[in-house]
């Protein structure tokens, strides 16, 4: 690899990681969001925050769910009228697709924390299965709860 | 007052409690895990359910047991992440302590709400306000 010329004010590398100065210095690209080349493992680790994030409004309405149920069969009815419209199928579905990128997401950062998984083909791989898993999970399922008849448009 | 500066195989220790704090935040996330996946296969289970088949459900102390033990994990879990996402960005003391306070708190009267409501159905009370207030 060509080293930066500090002088000639060109920059020999090609991969857009070098940045030419005011001064005519070649200097390389500091790290920050815009300029960083985006790769899995980026994706993986900040969306294992969302999904906290989201995870904590989810809990929210898993509270809502015992509240119904404590207030009987008529707060309940309603709880699951609600659950059924268009408005809350997509908050259930949500719910279902949070609860599997915890479990895959932080599985990931379980193995990665105890220092394995991280030579960068297993990086990629766990990172790929916890991006990629949850929405997979999700769909099989909203697929069975339909197939099976528990839930219906 | 800092205390000394320790290592431990290259790698700085912790000065103050940030040891304790990520392990239990690793504990519980690995409690978490297969609570998670009994959490889903219930989610499934009771979707759409009706009043009586979830009293059941509630019937059993393992359910509530366990449904008790998932969300006070969950929420020291949580609790200790919202923490760190805050030091992360919050600098500003008052501020942070304000946050960190606010979180807490929160987590504190969902996951006690949380266990009232169980508690109550696991024992098969009659269905709320039963008395409070009315």
């Amino acid at each position: 690899m060509a080293q930066p010329s500090p002088a000639d004010g060109t920059a020999s590398d090609l991969t857009g990681l070098e940045t030419i100065q005011p001064n005519g210095r070649v200097r390389p690209l500091s790290p920050h969001l815009q300029v960083w080349r985006w790769h899995i493992t980026m994706l993986a680790s900040i969306l294992f925050r969302v999904t906290i994030g989201a995870a904590s409004f989810a809990a929210m309405f898993v509270v809502a769910w015992l509240a119904a149920v404590a207030f009987g069969p008529q707060a309940y009815a309603a709880f699951l009228a609600a659950a059924a419209s268009p408005l809350g199928l997509l908050i259930g579905i949500g719910l279902t697709l949070v609860l599997f990128s915890f479990l895959l997401n932080g599985g990931r950062h379980l193995i990665n924390d105890t220092g394995t998984g991280l030579t960068v083909p297993s990086a990629n791989t766990l990172s790929q299965i916890s991006v990629w898993g949850p929405v997979v999970m999700t769909v099989v399922f909203w697929v069975g709860l339909f197939a099976t008849g528990r839930v219906s448009l | 007052m800092t205390n000394p500066v320790r290592y431990h195989k290259g790698i700085k220790v912790s000065e103050h409690h940030g040891t304790v704090e990520w392990t239990v935040e690793k504990i519980a996330l690995a409690i978490l895990m297969p609570l998670a996946v009994w959490s889903a296969w219930n989610a499934f289970i009771l979707a759409g359910a009706d009043h009586q088949t979830l009293m059941a459900w509630f019937a059993s102390r393992v359910n509530a047991g366990l449904l008790i033990l998932t969300l006070v994990t969950f929420f020291l879990y949580v609790s200790l992440a919202w923490k760190v996402i805050i030091e992360d960005y919050i600098h500003k003391p008052g501020t942070k302590g304000a946050l960190l306070g606010l979180v807490n708190l929160t987590c504190l009267v969902l996951v006690a709400a949380a266990i009232f409501f169980i508690v109550r159905l696991a024992l098969g009370s009659a269905p709320l306000p039963a008395g409070f207030g009315v």
